[in-house]
């Protein structure tokens, strides 16, 4: 089943690109380290869902970009041209000559409206080359113009048209010290808007991806095109295909929907975050051997002590004595920054994968106490490997990650909402305080929804 | 499964028996499981509506007696049903343990009656109530053998198991390949799961005897009121022809146009079960949306199945020799790929004609086995059984109707082939797609609006309720 991707704005067109060229080159990798008739069936479960077939043998990536500016887009789309090896559709992309100076209201209010019809079209001729639909992934980031106003209001329309298709979003969280002074009031007017209209926030943050540069992959000049090739390192490791329950003889149909359905039935948690190891640059990975116990082990560490990467990982952190009531749980919580799951699915890619042993994390300790950990705890595997890595683990999970974050952004946006700073930049265009009432109202709830595991 | 020469092979002392019970309808010194009654000529003579048939009646005198086919014309001057002690304690059954015996050898020399019968002597009712009853066997899953029936009857715990799991097999879904079901599959459940089932669902379906659902778990018991159960069921409904249509093998690929039949007749409920303790309703809301993505995934699976289906139907035009059809199905170009498929396949279809020949057999002769199940039931079972004759009466008025009114009420239920045409192409038998989306549209506003009027409803109980509280402040979910 296929997933067609929208790109939106600067930040998601730039990490689309990522994002296609590290499943096109994993899925072309040679050391796949399994069957030559296993690496096909990989080869073809990862093209049928990202990518459809041209004439002329080139796969055209199941995307659409749009952009109110035209320099990225085109930069995109060169970029996957001149590579030889996949491409754009030629008709996939919409942009336009103006940029929204990081207004949401403008992005929502009126880019959305005025160029509904002609990205709706878009997105439905990209619909109408997939033999089935699994669902969407939306690109964009949360705090800034375009890619935040239009990207809501794209992925309303979405929920409107193809409510039987899922729909995620990958949202950038932006720097803790980012530059655009209104970015928290875009921050939560995306995030309320989202949650009402899509199934999973998968989120990835800045700061987390900038680390991981810097510490593992020792890159001393980053730039975005680390940092998205990063993340779409972590996406690949999450997507790319894995065996289906019925064993090793298929690869899962509908990653998206098995991922969402264990993941984010809830309606009230829908945030997800990705963590993997290992991640390193290739010339550290080839004096490296790794064994599933060590990996897992830190991964686990990684979940509860909330650590976004394999270094730094703070050991002292345990999750609370099972037996305590639940209230005593939650403040030894908040005591001993326990990262508190509600649920968790591990994908393991590589060598030997069915021994690895995953106990660590059937530990009801580690999950909320009206979720058992055989609801809460999937386990995905394959033997192909992802990546040049041999052995490599990735783990999305819905937790209490983000609850600081998020606490702060909604914090930091009601205090210039209480003396209605720069909110004329947003009522000029239709949002109203009441809109931003609402979105303050909906972001405390699943504030303490979070809080209150 | 056991055919109908054993079963005909162990009627010998049955059809004493049937003799007897068939005297009286309500005959109320009718009891069972204590010996009966030796009827005098009289009664036997005047038993009402089956004089022809007691003359017919094939009783043979001298006990142990095994041809009991050749010797059967011989009018019953006595009947030879006094006690006898038998070892299983069944009562009055004449040289019965030499028929299963005899029957096994060769069914003839036992005395398969239906046969005889069938070479020039007028059908009646009582030598064709064993055939009857093994028509019907044969066309149930796990049907028990007519021997099992006629304990159940008499109410004899040993047939009580069998009984059991053929309601559990007619009651609960079948699987989904077609393939014939067997008694022993490994995946039955043991019987006292099945017996909690069959409850169950008897009693979501509307079966008024409490007894039932007051017999013993482990399912030694209560056969007779069993028997009754499954002459319920049968009188009911089309039920044969729904548990063949469930089974049967298809050849084509296959969309059901009207669901309501089989809605009607669902598995049985899971049984309910107390929570142990208070249960957090985020759970219940975490099962909910696992519930909603669940659906979601399968609408988004069978719409990449047509759009397969749909390429298979383009790929394979003029492959098939029927030129109504045009195109191959899934199954049919599965037969070219795989023939060692072919040839279970024509098994299937060939234990389905088996089962088929049967129903027909079934269908013919049924009338007997009501009448055999009229009587004798005493007078606290008369409604029901009066209920049973009544619905019965009603299914076949009703055949009647359907079939005066011609195809138009046949094709609105069930499976239907699907066949892909050329845009252009007209007339040809079946149903267009484009009509019976427009029919389904329809249905889909109606249901809408019935959501609708639920959910105002819903709501404004919940306004109430927010408002019978004045300090509670209510905070909906995000979303629809």
């Amino acid at each position: 089943m296929s997933i067609v991707t929208v790109q939106l704005g600067q930040c998601g067109n730039q990490i689309g690109f990522e994002v296609f060229d590290a499943l096109y080159t994993d899925s072309h990798c040679p050391q796949g380290l399994c069957s030559k008739r296993e690496n096909e069936a990989y080869q073809a479960s990862c093209k049928e869902r990202f990518f459809s077939e041209e004439e002329n043998g080139v796969p055209v990536a199941r995307a659409v970009l749009v952009d109110m500016e035209p320099k990225v887009t085109n930069q995109t789309l060169s970029k996957a041209a001149q590579s030889g090896r996949w491409k754009y559709g030629q008709h996939s992309c919409f942009c336009q000559k103006q940029g929204s100076g990081n207004n949401w209201a403008y992005g929502y209010s009126v880019h959305g409206p005025r160029h509904e019809e002609s990205i709706m079209n878009l997105i439905q001729k990209e619909v109408e080359k997939c033999d089935s639909l699994s669902g969407f992934f939306i690109i964009m980031s949360m705090a800034g113009g375009t890619g935040s106003g239009l990207g809501a209001f794209v992925t309303q329309n979405l929920q409107d048209q193809y409510s039987n298709s899922l729909k995620m979003n990958q949202i950038i969280w932006p720097y803790g010290t980012g530059e655009v002074i209104v970015q928290n009031y875009n921050s939560i007017l995306t995030l309320s808007h989202l949650y009402r209209s899509s199934d999973a926030l998968l989120v990835h943050e800045n700061d987390a991806l900038h680390k991981i540069c810097a510490k593992l992959m020792n890159i001393k000049q980053i730039s975005f095109s680390d940092i998205n090739q990063v993340l779409a390192h972590q996406l690949g490791s999450v997507f790319q295909p894995t065996y289906s329950v019925e064993g090793s003889c298929h690869y899962r149909r509908n990653p998206l929907g098995d991922l969402m359905e264990n993941l984010v039935p809830h309606p009230e948690f829908k945030m997800l975050g990705i963590r993997n190891i290992p991640q390193m640059s290739e010339n550290s990975l080839a004096y490296s051997t790794f064994t599933w116990a060590g990996l897992l082990k830190h991964l686990r560490q990684m979940l509860i002590s909330n650590s976004k990467m394999e270094e730094g990982i703070d050991w002292q952190v345990r999750p609370p004595l099972s037996g305590l009531p639940t209230l005593g749980k939650a403040s030894l919580n908040r005591g001993l920054h326990f990262n508190m799951s509600i649920a968790n699915l591990v994908i393991l890619r590589g060598k030997d994968v069915h021994s690895a042993d995953l106990g660590g994390f059937k530990d009801s300790a580690l999950y909320t106490s009206w979720l058992e950990p055989i609801n809460a705890f999937n386990v995905w595997k394959t033997q192909r490997a992802f990546s040049k890595y041999e052995k490599s683990a990735a783990l999305v999970s819905n937790s209490q990650f983000l609850l600081k974050p998020l606490d702060t952004i909604v914090g930091k946006a009601w205090n210039m909402f209480a003396s209605k700073a720069y909110i004329h930049q947003y009522t000029k265009f239709g949002i109203e305080e009441e809109d931003f009432l609402d979105s303050f109202t909906l972001l405390e709830q699943v504030v303490a929804s979070y809080c209150n595991l | 499964m056991e055919g109908p020469e054993r079963g005909a092979g162990g009627l010998g002392g049955w059809v004493k028996n049937v003799v007897f019970i068939l005297k009286a309808p309500g005959h109320s010194t009718w009891r069972p499981q204590s010996g009966l009654r030796r009827p005098d000529r009289a009664e036997l003579k005047g038993a009402e509506g089956n004089a022809s048939t007691l003359d017919r009646t094939d009783c043979t005198q001298r006990p142990g007696h095994r041809s009991l086919g050749r010797r059967w014309r011989r009018a019953p001057a006595r009947s030879v049903t006094g006690r006898r002690p038998s070892r299983d304690g069944t009562c009055a059954v004449i040289g019965r343990r030499e028929f299963p015996a005899a029957a096994a050898r060769d069914p003839r020399e036992a005395g398969c009656m239906g046969r005889r019968r069938l070479r020039g002597h007028r059908g009646d009712a009582v030598g064709a109530l064993p055939e009857a009853i093994a028509a019907l066997s044969q066309t149930l899953p796990a049907g028990p053998s007519p021997e099992i029936f006629r304990r159940a009857k008499f109410d004899r715990p040993e047939a009580a198991p069998a009984l059991w799991q053929l309601l559990f097999r007619v009651l609960s879904p079948l699987p989904a390949d077609g393939a014939p079901a067997s008694p022993a599959s490994p995946a039955s459940p043991a019987l006292e799961a099945q017996v909690h089932l069959v409850k169950s669902a008897l009693r979501s379906q509307g079966y008024p005897r409490r007894a039932l659902a007051q017999l013993p778990e482990d399912g030694s018991q209560g056969s007779r009121e069993l028997l009754l159960a499954l002459a319920w069921l049968l009188a009911r409904g089309p039920l044969l022809e729904q548990l063949l249509a469930q089974t049967r093998v298809r050849l084509g690929d296959e969309i059901p146009l009207c669901e309501c039949e089989a809605l009607a007749s669902a598995g049985p409920l899971p049984p309910r079960q107390e929570a142990d303790g208070p249960v957090d309703i985020r759970h219940l809301q975490w099962l909910m949306g696992k519930l909603r993505f669940q659906w979601r995934n399968l609408i988004t699976s069978q719409q990449e199945q047509c759009a397969l289906l749909g390429k298979i139907h383009s790929y394979t035009r003029g492959c098939h020799s029927d030129r109504s059809l045009g195109h191959l199905s899934v199954a049919e170009t599965e037969l070219f790929r795989d023939p060692e498929g072919g040839r279970q396949l024509l098994q299937r279809l060939e234990g389905e004609n088996a089962q088929l020949e049967a129903a027909l057999v079934w269908r013919r002769q049924e009338l007997v086995f009501w009448k055999w199940m009229a009587g004798g039931w005493g007078p606290e079972w008369t409604a029901v059984q009066r209920a049973s004759q009544e619905a019965v009466g009603r299914e076949l008025a009703a055949l009647q109707r359907a079939w005066e009114q011609g195809e138009a009420l046949a094709q609105t239920h069930g499976p239907r082939r699907l066949v892909k045409r050329d845009a252009g192409a007209s007339g040809g038998p079946g149903l267009r797609a484009a009509e019976l989306i427009g029919v389904l549209r329809s249905r889909e506003t109606c249901l809408e609006a019935v959501l609708g009027r639920l959910q105002t409803r819903c709501w404004q109980e919940l306004t109430r309720l927010a408002g019978a509280r004045p300090g509670l402040l209510w905070i909906l979910p995000p979303g629809r």
